[in-house]
């Protein structure tokens, strides 16, 4: 509707503006596949950018797929990480995983948009979701463990007693499974990640500011910020 | 017509009646009339001496025989008590084929060939089922239906003589086999009779394609019945193959290492019954029973039939999630009985690994271990796949079936879906309801014309995603569902999103318009 009217519509046949249009359409959905396309090469470029070789999970570029090098790419396997603000990251990072070959698992949250995965490259079938997983959820993320590349849990705002998380920790060590905790609070892990949305592009609303009642959302924009023993502190913007 | 193919029916005659006798404990020659709709339907021979005929009133059958012993229909009783006759005739000559209480059909041919010849079997099955105390005729024909009729006659009809015997029935015969005839058979036979068909005989004579023409597709299910024409031969039933596996614990588990090697050894014995049946399992149920009477029972679905191993691993998951309940249902004493039932087998076929590689990789078996693990912590429901599927908004894209379920889609993903939104989409899905007010504080509608009753400007009832829209688009209206008479009047389907915050801590969430309210769908984050 915003690409007809930026036509001038007297002068043009009505084939010609269809052709117009459809142009218009392939350069949008184009953007979006060149996104799709570069959460497949972050997985199968992440070799080059891991010292010990191939024994790291890849994790998600920034939604845009320009990622600055200083990002965390990917987790070590077998590391317990806190992941905190949009849910973009722990998405990203099923998709990721999903399509490298690994199997993920999402526990605890029930509200997890899988689509949204789907188009950053998640595989569906190496995917299983628990949205309930009762009175406690570390017990069953600790069963998890024992198959699972990525287990990603939902804590619900419970808090976990150190001396839990220690058991949880070596028992990830063991099994190489990577857990990823959100909500909650969940004392000494080895990594903190956070990502914020810092703005969103508008595609189809003009330059600048956008317009209301043009366009649509095409993009988030993230800034992600990480801190742990097995990254070193680093703060990065995406976007 | 094949040389053998001969059938021979089992018929006792006013069978509702006997087996009303059967069941109030008097004898066969008493007179009995069995009722339904306050009609006689059934009754016995002596009833019948003292002038009780089908479909006469109760109140007049009692009239007509002052110690007639009257007792309603029922479908179950007579099932009941026939079961016996079977088993007698099962005793006799496997594989009979009930086609309702009171008559079963049977192929004779080798049990003609056992007993010399078709007139011993059928003397030998009528003293096997009189044995049992109920009295029966047999007929033997070519055809299916003929033989029915034949053992109304209680004749043997020598072969290729089937036409030549029906020839002479009355055309009312055709209806009078519930069995064989469909619901409105009557209605054929009343016309029929009215133009001046008055036997089977003269039916046959007509030709097919007139027959066809004029009557319908169940005339000419009758029509080669009347000619003697092959319908279907008896298809015998297959003897239920036992195959539950069932363990009498002693001493009682109540710990799981001693359920883990109660489940490794029923698995064995559960598998070789089912290598001897020739199947494979797909849905098995464990059932426990506890010292103080609890019965406890699961069913597990599985896409692939189930291994020796896989069997074993479930059964022990299973005992482990029943005895270390954390809530107040775990059961109160240890368990005494363990039974796997196959609800659902397969033909192991299924079963046999492709040449290269097998079902699945290794970690995917692993995978799939650790998460049927948790459905034996939590139920089989709790454990949910998610496969694409068709549909416009974002929750109604992705269905959940639970792990071991054939993952279907709810609908198909490849039809084009127009008014589908365009990536990306939202990383939060959310279903609360929402008010979307214009500047002067109204709320926002959608028109029938798919536009907005006034410009949006204000997000409230959503608790901490209140504020000020920065930004909006749409609506864009959902064309869904308007043949549903359920959802005639409740308004337009349409989606908006909506930009709220300052450009450093901006929130863009996806809103439905949907039954005249808007709903937060989803948050962009």
């Amino acid at each position: 509707m915003t690409a007809a009217a930026d036509l001038d519509v007297r002068r043009l046949t009505r084939a010609e503006q269809v052709e117009h249009l459809r142009r218009k359409m392939a350069s949008v959905s184009a953007k979006v596949s060149a996104k799709v396309g570069s959460a497949h090469r972050g997985v199968s470029g992440s070799d080059d950018l891991i010292s010990p070789a191939g024994d790291l999970l890849a994790g998600p570029e920034s939604q845009d797929g320009t990622a600055p090098e200083q990002l965390p790419r990917t987790l070590p396997r077998g590391t317990v990480a806190v992941a905190r603000g949009a849910r973009s990251l722990t998405l990203g990072m099923v998709a990721a995983v999903t399509a490298a070959g690994g199997h993920a698992v999402i526990v605890g949250q029930p509200d997890a948009g899988l689509l949204a995965a789907v188009e950053m490259g998640a595989d569906l079938s190496r995917l299983a979701v628990i949205p309930d997983p009762g009175a406690d959820p570390v017990e069953v993320a600790s069963v998890l463990m024992d198959g699972m590349d990525l287990v990603v849990l939902g804590l619900g705002g419970r808090s976990v007693p150190p001396s839990r998380t220690r058991v949880m920790t070596a028992r990830a060590r063991q099994k190489g499974c990577t857990l990823l905790v959100t909500d909650g609070d969940w004392q000494g892990p080895s990594a903190r990640l956070e990502a914020r949305v810092c703005g969103y592009e508008v595609t189809g609303a003009g330059r600048g500011e956008p317009t209301p009642g043009r366009g649509r959302i095409g993009r988030i924009r993230l800034t992600m910020r990480s801190r742990g023993r097995a990254l070193g502190p680093v703060r990065a913007v995406g976007g | 017509m094949p040389e053998g193919s001969r059938v021979l029916a089992l018929w006792c005659m006013d069978w509702p009646a006997v087996a009303a006798a059967g069941a109030a404990g008097l004898p066969p020659t008493a007179p009995i009339a069995v009722t339904l709709a306050n009609r006689v339907i059934a009754c016995s021979a002596a009833a019948r001496a003292a002038g009780v005929r089908r479909g006469l009133r109760r109140r007049e059958a009692q009239a007509r025989c002052p110690d007639l012993h009257v007792v309603t229909a029922d479908p179950a009783r007579d099932a009941r008590h026939f079961e016996r006759v079977t088993a007698a005739v099962d005793e006799l000559v496997p594989r009979a084929e009930v086609l309702r209480p009171g008559l079963l059909v049977l192929s004779v041919r080798g049990a003609a060939r056992y007993f010399g010849s078709e007139d011993a079997a059928a003397e030998r099955l009528v003293d096997a089922v009189a044995a049992t105390g109920v009295e029966c005729q047999v007929g033997i024909a070519d055809q299916l239906s003929t033989a029915v009729f034949a053992a109304r006659a209680g004749r043997i009809i020598a072969p290729g003589e089937d036409a030549s015997f029906l020839s002479d029935l009355s055309i009312r015969q055709l209806a009078t086999e519930p069995a064989l005839a469909a619901p409105d058979r009557d209605a054929l036979a009343d016309l029929l009779w009215r133009m001046g068909i008055r036997t089977l005989g003269q039916f046959a004579a007509l030709s097919r394609t007139d027959v066809a023409s004029r009557f319908g597709a169940d005339a000419v299910v009758a029509h080669r019945f009347a000619r003697g024409e092959p319908a279907r031969a008896p298809s015998g039933r297959d003897p239920a193959a036992e195959l539950d596996a069932v363990l009498d614990c002693d001493p009682p588990i109540e710990r799981v290492d001693a359920a883990a090697f109660a489940g490794r050894s029923l698995a064995v014995t559960l598998h070789r019954s089912l290598e001897a049946a020739g199947v494979g399992c797909t849905r098995l149920a464990i059932h426990a029973v506890t010292a103080n009477g609890e019965q406890l029972e699961r069913v597990w679905r599985c896409a692939e039939p189930l291994t020796e191993d896989a069997t074993a691993d479930r059964v022990r998951w299973q005992l482990d999630g029943w005895l270390n309940r954390r809530t107040d249902d775990r059961p109160s004493a240890p368990i005494t009985v363990l039974r796997l039932r196959p609800v659902e087998v397969v033909s192991s076929a299924a079963l046999q690994l492709p040449l290269w590689g097998g079902i699945g990789e290794e970690d995917r078996l692993r995978a799939r271990r650790a998460l049927v693990r948790v459905q034996g912590l939590l139920g089989p429901e709790a454990v949910q796949v998610p496969v694409l599927s068709g549909g416009r908004g974002p929750a109604e894209r992705i269905t959940f079936t639970a792990l071991g379920d054939e993952p279907v889609p709810q609908a198909d993903p490849r039809q084009p879906w127009p008014g589908q939104l365009p990536e990306p989409s939202p990383t939060v899905l959310l279903d609360d309801p929402v008010e979307l007010l214009d500047a002067q504080g109204n709320p926002v509608r959608v028109t029938s014309r798919g536009l907005f009753s006034s410009d949006p400007s204000r997000l409230s009832g959503a608790g901490k995603r209140d504020g000020v829209l920065r930004w909006w688009a749409g609506p864009w209206p959902v064309d869904e569902r308007w043949w549903d008479p359920q959802n005639r009047g409740t308004g337009r389907t349409a989606r908006a999103q909506v930009l709220l915050g300052d450009r450093e801590d901006a929130l863009a969430l996806l809103l439905c318009y949907r039954q005249r309210r808007w709903y937060l769908e989803g948050a962009y984050e």
